[in-house]
């Protein structure tokens, strides 16, 4: 069993505290992976996912294996499609193939999408197989993976943990029948009781929970009751996602936000309030907008993302952050099968498919630290900054930040009143923090400040 | 440069509706007599500005001196000069016509003569000059030329028997064209020994060589050297560079009667050297200027604010440079208690407005609040004092008013029949009063209403050109004041009256606005995090109500590897936005907002 707080993960606050700059040109420690089918769509969903179907295979494939409810549950899902997800697997390894290391073993691995429990273990296995052999997988390292109630069986998921995988993270959204079925959801409540049963049986010590809050004809009651459930299950950590919706999807073609059925604006802020109440009352760290952990139990790949560090990106649509370069893949499967066999023609022929470093702008790495580092509870070192961007760049910081540090959004941390700051001073050493749920609900309020003073 | 005797030159300019081809037109000329061959040809050359080829109008008019050798062997001078076309522009195509004798009259021969057309001719005509139908778009399907040639004979009175069938796109009727140039139009009157006068038909500012003049020599003649006289501005400058436009500026020593031309002069600002004026020798100076020179009068007025207040400097050099090159536009400065300090600015019209508006915001940088375009009113105060008001939130309140009197224009509308119907509810609806209707060929119909012109400064125009799927046409002049029931419709926001979103509304009128304008305000302006009452009221009388409701959450729920560059994107944007809007006490207040009152569905 690895997990906690891993001893790089403190040194690397500690190095924050000390002022050194994150480095967007250091080797990646983290990878994503996308898996990007799914049984289907659902209504809320843009994400780029393949739709394979939940209709029962004509030929059994994979017969010898079980023959109870898993099995069949397994094979509906194997079946027809298992040459479509094989042959993505095939060229997913060969993107990671096709990959050069930059020198640091992996860390964290996040296997995401789409559905990765749509894979076999055996599948699973040559993507881990694949990336240590490329990159090396530290001992210590979190192997986290996305599943779906309703997908996998036993052997299935003990499988994945026999792999390698440390970290599950289910895709519950949900505890109302009515609500799963008007998001789209293909599977049941007692499909999600069924699940938490195998994942202990499996082994896993670190369980997730996916839940959203503001779905059509939810109300606080639902909420409140979805929030207790969830606890009942003893995760070890949890995401609530305010709903967003997002263009192009069901959702937003049914619905507008804001007007019935969804939630009112002010109901869905008071489903958000509930959560940050119910959840830390309950034992869980808020500590970014959206997900909550028992101590020690924070998603250290998640981390990587939100405080700005490189992170490794494979599959259909996956967006890598190497050498200052976020780079993202084709979404459409046809295009992403071209984009890999191009890159492979260039290898074999001797070119390297790969641009030069880029440099992002200091103003661009600016950006993207104050609006990944502000959604997490500790916020940001002003000291780190001054060191990275300069003095005067946390003075405009800090001047912007008055209104929003006197409305109780914005408060400051661990400066002990050696310098007592004011509107031109900056509170240096110490630390700039959204409030908790108030700064983080109007959060882009803030950030749109911030980015309308570097711009 | 060929040097040309009076008798070989030839000057005309291009009277078209837009659309109908002129550009193109021009294009082939240029081609054609081999000015500028293929490889430098740009696509409609004469439209150098970047708006002009953006909006396919012609805003600012240029000239093109042509070689050409006629069939009678002999070798002519042609000079083009290209007018603008739209009616905020009427005095400058009135100067470029005055610079000519002659003009091609095109017009597109499945749609026949527009208003626009019809108003250019008849100062044509004012001017003597010799016109020549063009029939233009001749291969297309739809082509009518014998409907069209009738409708021309009909309408202008012109003998169309002698029309060119053309098609500018296929170079077809070019060659018959540049010859009825030579042998219709009549050359320059020979007043080469008289003292100089030339006639400024277009200017522009040129950062490094100060004002580029425009001229065509009427009488006389003029060096490189000379010093001039501007004889209404009576500002002297002696030649620094004299040349042709080919269309491409060549030097020349010398230009004389007849002649189409440019000069340097060290000039400052191009309202020292106006189209109109006439220039001169300062030694030998001619006793009279040439006839109808007029200075641009503003008809429009808006307040223009930076949405940074440090931006304010930026936008003073940018008006003085603006208006170095644009001698109708007028600016003086304003104080607004919601806005702080900006400028009142008076233009020639609504697109002229737009233009200034969009040329200090490109090319300058800018960000701009501008305010809904008012008229100019009279009021009569009780004590029998005459205020010329160009500010809405200047009227002075009831009490102290006598009367409030108008401008009003007459709208001459050309339509197709079938859109009769719908224009004269839209005339109606804007308290036109009807004055006459005139069916002047099968099917086609012209409209006269007077309007106050604050109805037609709005979006009169654009309802027009929908109402009519873009068939319909207007011009319209000034024909003075009229007393009316009128009164300010004040807007308040969070309790306070903003003044630039004050207008003034006839009386009968005002309960509509008012309720339109702050359902259209709820709509612009985003949400705070406080409750925003919108109301309208006249005097201290609310007459429409609205809220927008508190913003309750803004957040990004998901934020993980893949969805960092968009949410960056969508929070830059939100940012743009915000930088975008103008603070009113503690409601930041998007600019379209200071436009709601000329996009309310009426």
């Amino acid at each position: 069993m690895t997990l906690l707080y891993s001893s790089s993960q403190t040194m690397l606050l500690a190095r924050e505290y000390a002022g050194q700059a994150i480095d967007p040109f250091e080797a990646p420690a983290a990878a994503y992976i996308h898996i990007p089918f799914c049984r289907r769509r659902c209504f809320y969903c843009d994400f780029p996912i393949s739709v394979v179907g939940d209709r029962p295979p004509i030929t059994d494939q994979k017969s010898g294996v079980g023959s109870q409810g898993e099995a069949v549950v397994r094979d509906r899902i194997n079946g027809s499609n298992s040459g479509a997800i094989a042959h993505y697997v095939e060229v997913l390894c060969q993107e990671i193939g096709c990959t050069p290391s930059q020198g640091h073993e992996l860390e964290t691995i996040f296997l995401g999408g789409g559905t990765p429990s749509l894979l076999s273990v055996e599948q699973l296995e040559q993507i881990l197989h694949t990336l240590d052999q490329r990159f090396g997988i530290g001992a210590e390292a979190e192997i986290s993976m996305e599943i779906d109630p309703a997908t996998f069986d036993l052997e299935q998921v003990r499988g994945y943990r026999l792999a390698g995988v440390n970290r599950v993270s289910l895709g519950v959204q949900a505890f109302q029948p009515e609500l799963l079925a008007a998001c789209g959801r293909s599977h049941t409540v007692e499909d999600i009781a069924r699940a938490i049963e195998l994942i202990h049986q499996a082994g896993f010590q670190n369980i997730s929970l996916d839940l959203i809050s503001g779905l059509p004809h939810q109300t606080l009651d639902h909420w409140q009751e979805s929030l207790e459930r969830a606890i009942a299950l003893f995760p070890t950590h949890l995401s609530c996602y305010d709903l967003t919706i997002e263009a192009g999807t069901p959702f937003s073609r049914q619905y507008k936000p804001g007007v019935t059925p969804l939630p009112s604006d002010e109901t869905a802020a008071d489903m958000y309030r509930l959560a940050q109440k119910t959840l830390t009352a309950a034992g869980f760290d808020h500590y970014e907008i959206s997900n909550y952990a028992r101590p020690g139990y924070q998603c250290r790949h998640n981390r990587v993302y939100w405080e700005n560090r490189p992170f490794y990106g494979f599959g259909m649509g996956a967006t890598s952050y190497v050498r200052g370069d976020r780079f993202a893949r084709p979404r459409k499967t046809r295009e992403y099968y071209a984009w890999v066999e191009e890159m492979q023609a260039a290898l074999d022929s001797g070119i390297s498919p790969f641009t030069s470093p880029v440099t992002p702008s200091s103003h661009d790495l600016l950006l993207d630290r104050l609006m990944l580092g502000l959604r997490l509870a500790e916020g940001l070192s002003l000291f780190a900054l001054s060191q990275t961007f300069g003095q005067e760049t946390v003075e405009r910081i800090w001047k912007r930040l008055q209104p929003y540090h006197q409305k109780g959004w914005v408060e400051v941390q661990g400066n002990p009143g050696a310098i007592a700051p004011d509107e031109t001073i900056p509170p240096v050493p110490g630390r700039i923090k959204l409030t908790d749920p108030e700064g983080f609900l109007f959060s882009n309020v803030i950030l749109s400040t911030l980015f309308e003073e570097f711009s | 440069m060929t040097d040309a005797p009076v008798s070989h030159i030839r000057n005309f300019s291009i009277i078209a509706h837009i659309d109908h081809g002129k550009s193109t037109l021009a294009d082939r000329l240029l081609q054609a007599t081999g000015t500028v061959d293929a490889r430098e040809m740009k696509e409609q050359f004469l439209d150098n500005m970047e708006l002009e080829r953006e909006r396919g109008i012609t805003i600012k008019l240029q000239a093109a001196r042509m070689n050409y050798t006629a069939r009678d062997g002999q070798h002519y001078v042609l000079n083009l000069i290209d007018t603008p076309g739209h009616v905020d522009f009427s005095y400058e195509v009135s100067r470029s016509l005055a610079a000519c004798e002659g003009a091609l009259l095109v017009v597109d021969a499945s749609q026949g003569v527009e208003a626009q057309t019809l108003a250019n001719v008849y100062l044509a005509l004012e001017h003597d000059l010799e016109i020549i139908p063009v029939l233009n778009k001749i291969d297309l399907p739809g082509a009518e030329p014998e409907r069209v040639k009738q409708e021309i004979e009909d309408i202008i009175g012109l003998d169309c028997s002698g029309a060119i069938m053309a098609s500018a796109k296929e170079g077809v009727g070019i060659d018959e064209i540049l010859e009825a140039i030579v042998h219709l139009v009549p050359p320059p009157p020979d007043t080469v020994d008289q003292p100089l006068r030339a006639l400024i038909f277009d200017s522009y500012y040129d950062p490094y060589r100060g004002v580029i003049v425009y001229f065509r020599v009427m009488d006389g003649r003029l060096k490189k050297g000379d010093r001039i006289r501007l004889m209404a501005s009576s500002k002297e400058y002696e030649i620094d560079e004299l040349g042709v436009l080919s269309p491409n500026q060549i030097q020349v020593g010398e230009l004389h009667a007849g002649e189409v031309g440019y000069l340097a002069a060290a000039i400052k600002a191009v309202e020292d050297a106006r189209v109109g004026d006439t220039i001169t020798l300062a030694a030998t100076p001619a006793k009279e200027p040439l006839p109808g020179y007029v200075e641009a009068k503003p008809m429009v007025f808006c307040g223009m604010f930076p949405t940074d207040a440090d931006q304010f400097e930026d936008l003073r050099e940018a008006l003085e440079k603006l208006k170095l090159s644009d001698a109708a536009l007028n600016y003086e400065p304003e104080t607004s208690s919601a806005m702080g300090f900006g400028f009142r600015c008076g233009f020639l019209g609504l697109l002229h407005m737009e233009i200034v508006q969009e040329r200090l915001e490109r090319e300058y940088n800018l960000d701009l609040i501008t305010t809904a375009p008012s008229v100019v009113y009279r009021v009569t105060t009780v004590k029998g004092e005459v205020l010329l008001i160009d500010n809405p939130s200047k009227l002075p309140d009831p009490q102290y008013r006598e009367k409030i009197e108008e401008p009003y224009v007459q709208v001459d509308i050309f339509t197709p029949e079938e859109y009769v119907g719908t224009l004269m509810e839209l005339s109606q609806s804007r308290r036109g009063v009807f004055k006459d209707m005139k069916y002047l060929t099968p099917g086609r119909t012209t409209l006269i209403y007077e309007l106050p012109l604050a109805e037609v400064a709005t979006d009169f125009f654009d309802q027009l050109k929908s109402r009519s799927r873009g068939y319909a046409s207007m011009e319209y002049q000034l024909i003075g004041y009229r007393e009316n029931p009128l009164v300010r419709l004040d807007i308040l926001i969070n309790g306070d009256p903003v003044d630039p979103l004050a207008t003034i509304v006839h009386r009968d009128k005002a309960y509509g606005v008012g309720r339109a304008l702050t359902e259209k305000l709820k709509e612009l302006i985003p949400r705070h995090q406080f409750k925003i009452p919108i109301q309208a009221a006249i005097g201290s009388k609310i007459i429409a109500s609205e809220h927008i409701p508190a913003l309750r959450k803004d957040v990004l729920a998901k934020c993980y590897g893949g969805d960092i560059s968009r949410k960056k994107k969508l929070l830059q944007k939100q940012a743009k936005g915000k930088k975008r809007m103008k603070a009113i006490g503690t409601v930041d207040v998007p600019q379209e907002a200071f436009m709601a009152v000329l996009k309310l569905e009426q």
